[in-house]
């Protein structure tokens, strides 16, 4: 009894709208040809006119109506009444920001809030204001094109403004007349099309009238451009082309934009030689749900599983090779191996897709508040799994309005202190073994400690006469309706943003960690399981269990001359090293006596520690082998263990192997206490 | 609903979806309030331990059903009664020396019967604090 389980696919798709909107936004940033301008605008206007439809059918009639507005801008983009600028580009991808955040929000269950453009209302506001045709200025000028009047009246409401738009802006329009071949007269008109679409702009597409003396199909096509080369005809194919109207003489009044806003600057058009055509293409993709996925892993290794055996176990068979298939079964793991790691990459996307929504917002906040920021992203090829950087956005852009709002100072406050005036925002993506770790660092004031503790004591969450430490103190702005901000900004400060971002890193099975100093800046830390990964393994078995410890962890595997119990020390390369059972550390049965242990071994540890090697005592070594790791959720995350990987014969539990030695530490402790 | 012994109301607005059971498999060592995990969707679901919440017992028998809450938690149901569009009053407040508190909120009577509401983000953080104080 699915609840919102069909609506998987729409969720996935509004995210794909919203990537691809942010991405052709992006390519407007830079200068384009008029044509590559109007087929961004386009693709712009039929993805949020999607979006408004989407959130229409969840239900969500404010998000629909936002969306709606932003279709709008674009209509109007699209219609030529306003012209792609830097400050209007910055407006909708602040717009579309605004809309992807709701959209987090409504994921997560939360309400509607009373308008999603909020932080863009005014410039939307200017926009729609000033693109609006005043009483009676509406203007057609498709009357100037050489063409019959049948003919231009069979043009739509769009293609007038589009002519209209194209000859104020001093483009020529030609007409091309094409009579093709009744057999492939709809893959010809495709590809002149195309070609077209490329070169300029595609106005329209009308039925001609077929001279008398030739046979097939007619069509005229009203192209924006400056020249119309020559296009190739093939056999029984005619085409001719010829200008519809020179700009340079239509009337000066009738040129004049006037429905465009006074600061609305002409289009930037690129100096020096032409930058090469971007043609903007509409990515196709495919989406398949996550269950779907799970569902193919299972089918495709069936299948595979299924073929090898029937063929190369069949050779065998005849053959009569008794060794054989062990070897092939093996081999067989490997390649469905292969195949479970080619569609977990299938899940993956760059980090730098959550980066390309941080640069847009840092450039609005750092304008709107009058503080310039560098920002530096690093780890932007990171590939992470797509649910996992999807549930991280808002937290991170949380993070991001935190720092550029609080953290960095004004110029004239940096300057005092002897900083440059211009802020930095860095923001890092890494893989530390198992973990991801995404750091964001400012080099702003850094938290302020006395406010935390004073706001602490006045909500009760510190008592008078409590010394804590800065840690602590920092905890503490992580906890719910925290905020040292007296008043709440438009921006952050509202007291509702750091716990969330709290709850869900930590639902996620990971953690947050604050570190600052004062008058230097601050670090956020978030580390996070990867959810899945392949992961080298050695298979022991303990108290029945079979469990896998991963390789890169493991110094050496040992059998001891006399039974091994907990506590005692063994020799291992001329060392002692302290022993505890892979039992007493999971907690789980103490075993009476065992032959082998492993010698796991912590790298990296603290700077000038080095690292150090305990050895676990297991009751059997199996063997090793590649195991997709699953993490375990918030709610099921076991000491020492890093999550599980489902087999034939029950669940693999992969341990944490410095979660083992530090239990192994404990263990050993309370052994050494209780003598 | 009815689990753990009670007639349980639980929001929609906290449900995902109600699937079929299967056994869980414990993890390793144990976990308070948490019988084991089960695979749902190719991830690892953790399945409650009605035992294990103060005033909360065992089901009678084996579930009829898990019921999956959003925040990834599986509930096993000795049965589904049925769905209410609305909610007659009035509700009464769970009583203080209630064990039962921290998880279940106010009661409401339905066809002569005491029907409890779960109180979800209640029951999380008791788990949570299960898993702190081990």
């Amino acid at each position: 009894m699915p609840l919102d389980q069909s609506f998987d696919d729409v969720w996935a798709e509004c995210e794909d709208l919203f990537g691809q909107a942010r991405q052709t936004l992006a390519t407007l940033k830079e200068p384009q040809p008029a044509h590559v301008v109007q087929a961004s605008v386009n693709a712009l206007f039929r993805a949020t006119h999607t979006l408004k439809g989407m959130a229409g059918m969840l239900g969500y009639p404010v998000f629909s109506k936002a969306a709606h507005r932003l279709e709008d801008i674009f209509d109007l983009m699209r219609k030529g009444r306003l012209r792609s600028t830097d400050s209007l580009i910055e407006t909708l991808e602040a717009g579309i920001l605004a809309l992807e955040s709701g959209l987090d929000s409504l994921r997560r269950g939360r309400p509607e809030p009373e308008d999603y453009l909020q932080p863009v209302r005014r410039q939307i506001g200017e926009l729609e204001a000033m693109a609006r045709p005043a009483e009676g200025q509406t203007q057609d000028l498709t009357t100037l094109l050489d063409l019959p009047l049948e003919t231009l009246k069979a043009l739509s409401d769009y293609e007038r403004l589009r002519v209209t738009a194209v000859l104020r802006a001093g483009t020529p329009i030609h007409a091309l007349g094409v009579c093709l071949d009744y057999a492939t007269f709809d893959e010809r008109l495709r590809a002149i099309s195309e070609t077209l679409a490329a070169r300029g702009e595609l106005i329209s597409t009308l039925p001609w009238d077929l001279p008398p003396e030739r046979e097939g199909l007619a069509f005229l096509l009203l192209w924006a451009g400056l020249t119309l080369e020559p296009l190739p005809v093939e056999a029984g194919e005619a085409m001719e082309s010829r200008q519809l109207v020179d700009p340079a003489g239509i009337p000066a009044s009738l040129r004049a934009p006037a429905a465009l806003p006074p600061e609305v600057v002409p289009e930037r058009l690129p100096e020096g030689p032409a930058p090469p055509v971007v043609p903007v293409h509409e990515a196709e993709i495919l989406r398949l749900p996550a269950q779907r996925v799970e569902e193919l892993e299972a089918r495709l290794m069936t299948v595979g599983q299924l073929r090898d055996t029937t063929s190369r176990l069949l050779r065998r068979v005849e053959e009569a090779d008794l060794e054989a298939p062990r070897a092939l079964l093996s081999e067989m793991e490997t390649g469905l191996l292969d195949v479970q790691k080619s569609l977990l990459q299938m899940r993956m996307v760059k980090v730098e897709s959550l980066f390309s929504r941080i640069e847009p917002m840092v450039k609005n906040l750092s304008r709107d508040l009058g503080k310039p920021v560098r920002l530096q992203l690093q780890g932007g090829e990171l590939e992470v799994e797509r649910s996992l950087l999807s549930r991280l956005a808002d937290p991170f852009l949380h993070l991001v309005r935190n720092a550029l709002d609080h953290g960095l100072e004004l110029p004239s406050e940096r300057l005092a202190q002897g900083k440059t005036e211009t802020g930095t925002l860095k923001l890092s993506a890494s893989q530390w073994g198992r973990n991801l770790r995404f750091d964001l660092r400012d080099d702003g004031r850094g938290f302020d400690l006395a406010r935390i503790e004073a706001r602490g004591l006045e909500l009760g969450l510190l008592e008078d006469g409590e010394r804590p430490d800065p840690e602590r103190l920092l905890r503490l702005s992580l906890e719910p309706g925290f905020s040292t901000q007296d008043q709440a900004s438009q921006i952050s400060g509202r007291g509702v943003g750091m716990d969330v971002v709290r709850s869900e890193v930590e639902s996620l099975g990971g953690e947050i960690h604050l570190s600052t100093e004062p008058r230097r800046g601050s670090l956020i830390r978030l580390t996070l399981p990867l959810s899945r990964a392949v992961v080298n393994c050695l298979k022991v078995r303990c108290e029945g269990q079979v469990f896998g410890i991963p390789l890169a962890s493991v110094l050496r595997v040992q059998t001891g001359r006399t039974p091994l119990v907990g506590g005692m020390r063994v020799e291992v390369l001329g060392e002692r090293l302290p022993l505890e059972s892979l039992q007493a550390c999971l907690g789980l049965r103490d075993p009476e006596a065992q032959r082998t242990f492993v010698v796991l071994t912590q790298r990296g540890g603290p700077a000038g520690r080095g690292s150090f090697e305990v050895a676990i005592g297991v009751d059997q070594v199996l063997g090793r082998g590649d195991v997709l790791l699953r993490s375990l959720p918030e709610l099921a995350q076991t000491p020492g263990i890093m999550g599980g990987s489902p087999q034939e014969d029950g669940i693999l539990w992969v341990v944490d192997p410095e979660a083992v030695l530090g239990l192994a530490m404990d263990s050993l402790m309370r052994r050494v206490a209780s003598v | 609903m009815r689990a753990a012994g009670r007639d349980l109301l639980l929001s929609t607005r906290d449900l995902r979806e109600v699937v079929t059971p299967s056994p869980p498999t414990p993890l390793p060592g144990g976990l308070p309030g948490i019988q084991g995990v089960v695979i749902h969707h190719g991830e690892f679901l953790p399945v409650l331990a009605w035992e294990d919440l103060p005033g909360g017992r065992c089901l009678d028998g084996p579930p009829e059903a898990l019921a999956v809450l959003r925040t990834r938690l599986a509930l096993p149901l000795e049965r589904l009664v049925r769905t209410l569009d609305e909610l007659p009053g009035p509700w009464e407040e769970p009583e203080d020396a209630d064990p039962a508190r921290p998880w279940l909120g106010a009661s409401v009577q339905l066809g002569g019967v005491v029907v409890r509401q779960l109180d979800v983000e209640g029951m999380l953080d008791l788990l949570r604090r299960f898993r702190s104080e081990r």
